[in-house]
């Protein structure tokens, strides 16, 4: 057997092999999981009070990053795709944290004080911040 | 003392006239999703949009990269770090105007177009687009609706491996 059809051969099975492999994670890495991840633990008024004061560094400390918030419960409303939403109030009457479960917490009452854990997204100036792809601790 | 009391109270009445009542609705969880024409396996939606809406036509839209959620974990990874690079650029604005406003009647039920031109803020970079939508009135609810085009390198987004355009479509009901 010649050389070339084995080199072709081997360079074939690599690729299609890398090609496995690229696949295989996209199609199965799983999404974040917030309820194992250790979170940054602030008030609902704490982390607008970061945001207010500095964007750069708040993102530095809290994008991305799962937090556990707690607060007093301003509104509970419904999402397009069906999700719980929590706005959490701040001493800006115009300024929430706008949270979205990504499981059912049951029924929430507006008024109460609630700890929510979830993933934040970051800062829209003169409205929220984001924190998503949430769940009740208590 | 007489008159500028009196002087405060008619800025007061005229600030408060009917004739100037601007009314301004909002929603913080408008919902955008995208999808590629030419792989629909690339779709994302983001559902914490911020949105006002007022009724002399000033229209504008606020949300989060970081925010869309695709049904595989690994794009969102290449979505965020790679295409968007949310970490400089967290956000994308949109800031513009209903030119048929006066078309759309806010007091009377009904579905209406709405012409939109503003401009779109994304990946850092602003340009002027237009977009053909549908405001619906109904007992005082108010919702939108628009389709449009968005192209990667008109925002400088390298993303040609996945694809060079996307549908998205966004949809809002105010309070």
């Amino acid at each position: 057997m010649k050389l070339w059809p084995k080199v072709l051969l081997i360079a074939i099975s690599v690729a299609i092999i890398t090609g496995g492999v690229i696949a295989y994670r996209i199609f199965t890495k799983p999404h974040r999981d917030v309820t194992a991840e250790k979170a940054v633990t602030l008030t609902a008024q704490k982390l607008f009070d970061a945001f207010k004061t500095n964007e750069a560094n708040a993102n530095q400390l809290y994008l991305d990053k799962a937090i556990e918030l707690s607060g007093e419960v301003m509104e509970v409303s419904t999402n397009q795709d069906g999700k719980a939403v929590v706005n959490f109030k701040t001493n800006d009457p115009l300024f929430v944290i706008n949270c979205t479960f990504k499981t059912n917490p049951g029924e929430l009452k507006v008024g109460t004080v609630i700890t929510f854990k979830g993933i934040c997204t970051g800062y829209i100036p003169d409205a929220n911040v984001v924190i998503n792809e949430g769940i009740l601790i208590k | 003392m007489k008159h500028l009391s009196l002087l405060s109270f008619i800025i007061f009445l005229l600030a408060n006239s009917p004739l100037n009542a601007q009314k301004i609705y909002g929603t913080r969880n408008a919902k955008i999703s995208f999808v590629a024409p030419s792989d629909d396996d690339v779709k994302a939606v983001n559902n914490e949009v911020t949105s006002r809406l007022a009724n002399n036509g000033a229209i504008s839209f606020s949300l989060l990269i970081k925010g869309f959620k695709f049904g595989y974990a690994e794009m969102q990874d290449h979505f965020n770090n790679e295409y968007l690079e949310s970490n400089k650029f967290p956000r994308a604005d949109f800031k513009g105007t209903i030119t048929n406003i006066k078309e759309i009647i806010f007091t009377k039920n009904g579905t209406y177009k709405a012409q939109v031109t503003g401009s779109l803020t994304l990946h850092g970079v602003a340009k002027n687009i237009t977009a053909n939508g549908l405001i619906t009135i109904n007992n005082g609810k108010i919702s939108a609706l628009a389709k449009f085009p968005i192209v990667m390198k008109d925002y400088k987004i390298e993303a040609a491996s996945v694809t060079d355009k996307v549908n998205a479509e966004i949809s809002a009901v105010y309070q």
